[in-house]
């Protein structure tokens, strides 16, 4: 009797080293080399997409200082999307002589028009203006049968960014606002991927360039000033009728404001993409959009449907009251595919976003009915 | 006192019996035999999708690819995917670290063949909002030791319009291996899913035919299921005819070993199931082999069965209209599952005696709106098996609550009907 027991842990053992070499990890060094494409002659032809991001002329002098030329417009959405802790300098441009023009709470850009994002870390977060490595911009650009997406990757040198359309994988070293240093293991989508976020009704559509986060604050040329006020004082912009005329959304990060109208902004900006009724997450029938009033279509006790291991040991999206037992939160805070949410954009947790939409769940009344 | 403390043993020996040895790593070829494609050809592979023009097709040819990130074919017209055979060309999602599935699909009139997918860290293709989508002799899997670290669909439709899935294998999903949702006009023919949760689920979907397909080794074989608050939110009209559905034996893995049931309603179901009917509408069951499946052969249940709330809009949580007819069954299995509630709930309380598998199990959930008494069958749930005197069949009575359950043998309510469920799936038979 004994002797069969003590064959027991062998077994286990065995079972134990069969599952840990099954979990094993590859590396994947070759993707990390160095990048530095050979840079050929292009013509400004006018037809897009141009091989390199400098052929566009979009910005003057040095590209990596990325200063705008006269009237390419910077803008900020009121919130902004998650996507591990990159910073962002997002321009637009719309065509000499035409104009963007709101109609109802929808924000429209003339054919044309390109946006210019940039996705960048500081080498010091505490101080974002210092020296900075640029990863890729992304441009999309409208053109006569819709927005087209197109992914520019820097090279090593920071003087210009190639059109690379299958993306890729980059190693990202930076140091954190509490003096920490960090390594994200960035991964720049590949063009078709764009639309798994810009995507409403299977047409590829902007996210931030809406009339509710534009109608916000930011500082351009040394002025503090609303977006949409501005476009309209230099001529690019119809049917602006002053900033209470239109929808607003809160910026989730002013911890001033309303606890449940900063988590609703929060996952508007980094959920609703998808999670709507004209986005891919339609399937889920879990609808995050900051109007969303409808508890089920919230989350609150409702039960997943191809969550399959995003689910995790849990029962509801939202259990009102219990973060912890919250499936919302169990797939914000993990970074495993097929589990983490958003699906792509993230490898790291966003530690403040978390923490937000936990504090907003906690807070919700958790007494039946 | 001896007694008492062997009780645990044996019981722990049963539930590990139970959940570890009917688990099944079976692949149909070692895939790491095949010559390992280059980054480059990878690459190009990537390139070929995203660059991809109506009416072309995309040849990809033999061999391993080990794709870093996700195959997207979007919103394109008249696009055949093609690889060089099932068993020739891999597209191996192992190393993917961002994306919902591996191969995504939008567009109109889409076909993709003779491949393999391996691996993929969420879905194995997934088509989403396509007209006319054809998958033949398309094969996923997933060959990682630890089950509960699969993706959930291995062939997931959903929102598609005339969807083609024939001779195709789908394998160790730990959701569904031929999932198709909130789709209409659907035909699943001659296909094999294997080693999954479950085996084929029609699930919120109009106008489906499901025939000469085999159906074994999953938890579950067969599911029609209507789940609530979603878009397409009640599906109706489902034949399933002609398939091999058996020893559905399976240890459920939708979740790892140790944890309950989660939200997903599959994670429920209890290993031994040949047919699951939740919450479904006009569904007919007739001609199949349904045999050696442990638990139940046929079981119609309603959403309440799962303890959910039911309350959603256009929906309703109650399966009715069903039309089971000349079926094969064989009960030889034995044991019925005691892992799971459903599977301790016929085990344990079916009308014929602890521990016997049966045939077909009615939940006994009734519309109050649509009769007073489940004698007079409301729910119109129709059985006409040639050889029913010599199955088992339970009906339950769970309007007691869980501690005055009972259940009774008598078909006789249920025999005295049929249905008449429409399909009509004549514009993709030919797809």
């Amino acid at each position: 009797m004994k002797g069969k027991i003590k064959f027991y842990p062998a077994l286990f053992g065995a079972i134990f080293l069969l599952a840990f070499s099954a979990c094993k990890k590859e590396s994947n060094e070759e993707s990390m080399i160095s990048f530095d494409p050979q840079k050929d002659s292009e013509e400004a032809d006018g037809n897009f997409p141009y091989r390199w991001l400098s052929t566009y002329g979009f910005f003057e002098g040095d590209l990596k200082n990325l200063s705008p030329i006269e009237g390419l417009i910077p803008y900020e959405p009121a919130s902004s999307l998650f996507t591990d802790y990159a910073h962002k300098s997002r321009f637009v441009w719309i065509p000499e002589g035409e104009k963007a023009k709101i109609s109802g709470d929808e924000l429209d850009l003339p054919e044309g028009s390109v946006l210019v994002k940039n996705f960048y870390y500081p080498e010091d977060f505490s101080k974002p203006t210092g020296e900075r490595r640029i990863i890729e911009t992304r441009l999309m650009i409208h053109q006569a049968n819709g927005w087209e997406a197109f992914p520019y990757i820097w090279n090593d040198s920071q003087t210009d960014a190639i059109l690379k359309v299958v993306g890729g994988e980059t190693k990202v070293t930076y140091r954190d606002e509490k003096g920490k240093d960090q390594v994200i293991n960035y991964l720049i989508p590949n063009k078709n991927q764009c639309k798994t976020c810009h995507n409403k009704n299977e047409k590829l559509d902007p996210l931030g360039v809406e009339v509710k986060h534009l109608n916000s604050e930011k500082k351009i040329k040394g002025e503090s000033v609303n977006q949409l006020a501005y476009w309209a004082n230099v001529g690019k912009l119809e049917g602006f009728l002053g900033e209470n005329e239109h929808p607003k959304i809160v910026d989730y990060s002013n911890e001033s404001l309303p606890l449940a109208e900063r988590a609703k902004a929060y996952l508007d900006i980094n959920c609703a993409h998808c999670h709507r009724e004209e986005g891919p997450a339609s399937t889920s029938g879990l609808f995050l959009g900051f109007d969303q009033t409808d508890p089920l279509k919230l989350g609150i006790n409702k039960t997943p449907v191809a969550a399959g291991n995003g689910a995790g040991s849990f029962q509801f999206d939202i259990v009102p009251g219990k973060a912890d037992e919250s499936i919302l939160i169990h797939r914000m805070k993990s970074t495993e595919v097929g589990v983490a949410m958003p699906e792509i954009g993230r490898t790291t947790i966003h530690k403040e976003g978390v923490e937000l939409i936990r504090t907003w769940i906690n807070s919700m009344d958790s007494s039946p009915n | 006192m001896k007694k008492s403390s062997s009780y645990p043993v044996l019981l722990l020996f049963i539930l590990l019996i139970q959940a570890c040895w009917e688990t099944s790593h079976e692949q149909l070829f070692d895939s790491s035999l095949l010559p390992k494609r280059t980054a480059e050809e990878v690459e190009g592979v990537v390139e070929d999708f995203i660059l991809a023009e109506n009416n072309q097709t995309i040849e990809i040819g033999e061999g391993f690819f080990d794709l870093k990130t996700q195959l997207i074919l979007d919103s394109k017209e008249n696009i055949t995917i093609k690889g060089a055979g099932m068993t020739k060309t891999v597209l191996s999602f192992r190393n993917l670290k961002t994306g919902g599935e591996g191969m995504k699909i939008v567009g109109k009139n889409i076909t993709v063949e003779d491949l393999t997918i391996e691996d993929a860290p969420g879905d194995g293709i997934k088509a989403q909002h396509t007209d006319g989508l054809t998958l033949r002799k398309v094969h996923v899997t997933w060959t990682h030791g630890n089950k509960s670290k699969n993706g959930t669909y291995a062939l997931y439709p959903v929102q598609c319009k005339n969807v083609m899935i024939d001779e195709c294998i789908a394998a160790h999903s730990r959701d569904a291996g031929i999932y198709v949702g909130q789709s209409e006009n659907i035909i699943v023919k001659n296909s094999l899913a294997y080693g999954n949760v479950a085996g084929i689920e029609i699930e919120n979907c109009d106008n489906a035919e499901v025939f000469g397909n085999t159906a074994r080794n999953n938890s579950g074989g067969i599911l029609v299921f209507n789940l609530p608050g979603l878009p397409k939110s009640d599906g109706k009209g489902t034949k399933i005819y002609n398939n091999r559905i058996i020893e559905n034996n399976h240890k459920n893995f939708a979740t790892p070993m140790g944890e309950g049931p989660n939200g997903n309603t599959v994670t429920m179901i209890p290993p031994g199931s040949g047919v699951v009917l939740l919450a479904a509408k006009e569904v007919e069951v007739y001609d199949n082999e349904i045999l050696r499946n442990k638990t139940v052969g046929v079981a119609v249940a309603s959403y309440q069965i799962t303890g959910f709330p039911t309350d959603a809009p256009n929906w309703s949580p109650y399966t009715s209209d069903i039309y089971i007819h000349d079926n094969a069954y064989d009960r030889s299995k034995g044991m019925p599952d005691l892992t799971h509630e459903l599977g301790q709930l016929i085990s344990l309380y079916n009308a014929h005696g602890k521990a016997k598998t049966q045939d077909i199990v009615y939940d006994g959930i009734f519309d109050e709106g649509r009769g007073k008494d489940i004698e007079g069958n409301p729910m119109n749930i129709c059985i006409s098996e040639p050889g029913i005197k010599d199955l088992l069949f339970t009906r339950f009575d769970l309007s007691q609550g869980e501690d005055d359950i009972q259940s009774y043998p008598d078909v006789a309510p249920f025999t005295q009907c049929n249905v008449s469920v429409e399909t009509d799936v004549t514009e993709i038979a030919s797809r």
